[in-house]
């Protein structure tokens, strides 16, 4: 049976423009899937989440592989990801709008 | 045979066979193994301590200062001079990371019943650690009590406190036993010296019925630094280990009695502390749907704008009964 564990990464964080998830170790998982919901969605914004990767978890860069998700802040959005190494984490932007929404942002992850 | 010689037979082969486990022989647990985790297969049900919740789940019902005790990780120790530093047993620890936010603080729980009373026991290999860091200037060569001088690092100086704890009840009465490794305070002036709790831990329902109210960044375990007490004047020393990416673990067992709902022993490395003196505050009023709660928490709480971690190679909860 494959390890898994699924890590809340914020429970309902203010997005004040720039948000970066705080560093998470995965060298032991296989693949991974980001879940993002707008509690409080802003509707008529744009949001653009980048995947980011990290040799030790204080340099970190846009996954390769993953092309930036825009999201209309609203709902519940998925970015799954492989080849990822030992860290992860998620870099949200707000890019247009003007009310902030809310994010709940999960990590899971898996052998 | 005799009782007596009995039983002394059974713990005899109990203790030899322990001693010839690979796993085990750097344990000294009781009679009963309740858990016994490594981290190389999982987190073993330690999880992040959370609120409690209204029937919606508001985020709003939870205290805030319950709201943020972040995920364990599985840790292999992956750092920017070394690369993959490991563990003590195997590649991976569990590893709790406060954010860079005084006062934040970090918890992982394991939740467990009582099928007894008696001595209850839990043992860990820990070591803690702050976040290296790769910039600045010549200012950071330098934090409160420590100025770099290529033995002490200044980081060891921005390492607050770890915890160790329980939440029990049993006919009515919860209470929690607490022992608190107080590195440095806010300044970086450095303490390491281990603390207790006066009172009980603030509880959610005590909020829900108005009694408080605590910020984000609150210390979650005793509130008010006045409740707190230094277990002797001695200071206890450590491995820090010069820098933040060198890693050398502790031995911590830390001995209760639930029949007495009282403190018996803490040992930490080869230093042994009798705690029969230390209280175990119980709260007042009765819980419901708690009856024979048996768990332990760590914590790791920074009282600086840096990451502070606990990693825990491996942890053994034991029972008598």
């Amino acid at each position: 049976m494959r390890q898994s564990q699924s890590a809340v990464l914020e429970r309902g964080v203010d997005l004040e423009k720039v948000h970066e998830t705080e560093p998470f170790e995965t060298a032991w998982a296989g693949e991974a899937r980001w879940y993002v919901q707008f509690l409080r969605p802003a509707p008529g914004s744009q949001v653009e989440f980048r995947v980011q990767i990290s040799p030790d978890g204080l340099n970190w860069i846009d996954h390769e592989s993953i092309a930036p998700l825009a999201s209309e802040a609203v709902g519940l959005l998925s970015i799954p990801v492989v080849n990822f190494g030992h860290w992860l984490r998620l870099r949200s932007e707000q890019k247009s709008g003007d009310e902030a929404p809310m994010l709940r942002i999960y990590l899971e992850l898996k052998e | 045979m005799t009782s007596p010689d009995v039983a002394s037979t059974a713990a005899g082969l109990r203790d030899a066979i322990r001693s010839s486990d690979l796993r085990l022989s750097k344990f000294n647990p009781l009679a009963r193994i309740l858990t016994f985790d490594d981290f190389n297969h999982g987190a073993h049900g330690w999880v992040e301590l959370g609120g409690n919740y209204n029937g919606r789940g508001d985020l709003d019902s939870m205290d805030e200062h319950f709201r943020d005790f972040r995920p364990p990780q599985l840790s292999n120790q992956n750092f920017f001079d070394v690369g993959t530093h490991g563990g003590m047993t195997g590649t991976y620890s569990l590893k709790l990371a406060t954010r860079k936010a005084a006062g934040h603080t970090a918890t992982a729980i394991r939740r467990l019943t009582m099928s007894g009373r008696g001595l209850l026991q839990i043992e860990a290999y820990l070591a803690w650690k702050v976040e290296a860091n790769l910039t600045g200037g010549d200012e950071v060569n330098s934090y409160g009590d420590i100025s770099w001088d290529a033995n002490s690092h200044p980081t060891e100086a921005q390492f607050g406190a770890f915890t160790v704890a329980t939440d029990l009840d049993h006919d009515g009465i919860r209470y929690h036993n607490v022992m608190r490794f107080q590195n440095a305070d806010e300044d970086g002036k450095i303490i390491q010296k281990w603390m207790y709790p006066t009172v009980a831990e603030p509880t959610p329902h005590e909020r829900f019925e108005g009694k408080h109210d605590y910020g984000r960044y609150t210390d979650f375990t005793a509130p008010n630094p006045d409740d707190w007490r230094y277990l002797n004047d001695e200071r206890q020393e450590a491995c820090y280990n010069e820098v933040p990416t060198k890693v050398n673990w502790h031995y911590l067992r830390f001995l209760i009695d639930t029949t007495t709902r009282s403190n018996v022993e803490l040992q930490f490395n080869n230093d042994v502390y009798d705690l029969r003196d230390v209280p175990v505050p119980p709260y007042a009023e009765k819980y419901e749907s708690l009856e024979s709660l048996l768990n332990f928490y760590f914590s790791v709480r920074t009282l600086g704008p840096y990451r502070n971690f606990l990693f825990l190679d491996s942890v053994v909860i034991s029972a008598d009964w």
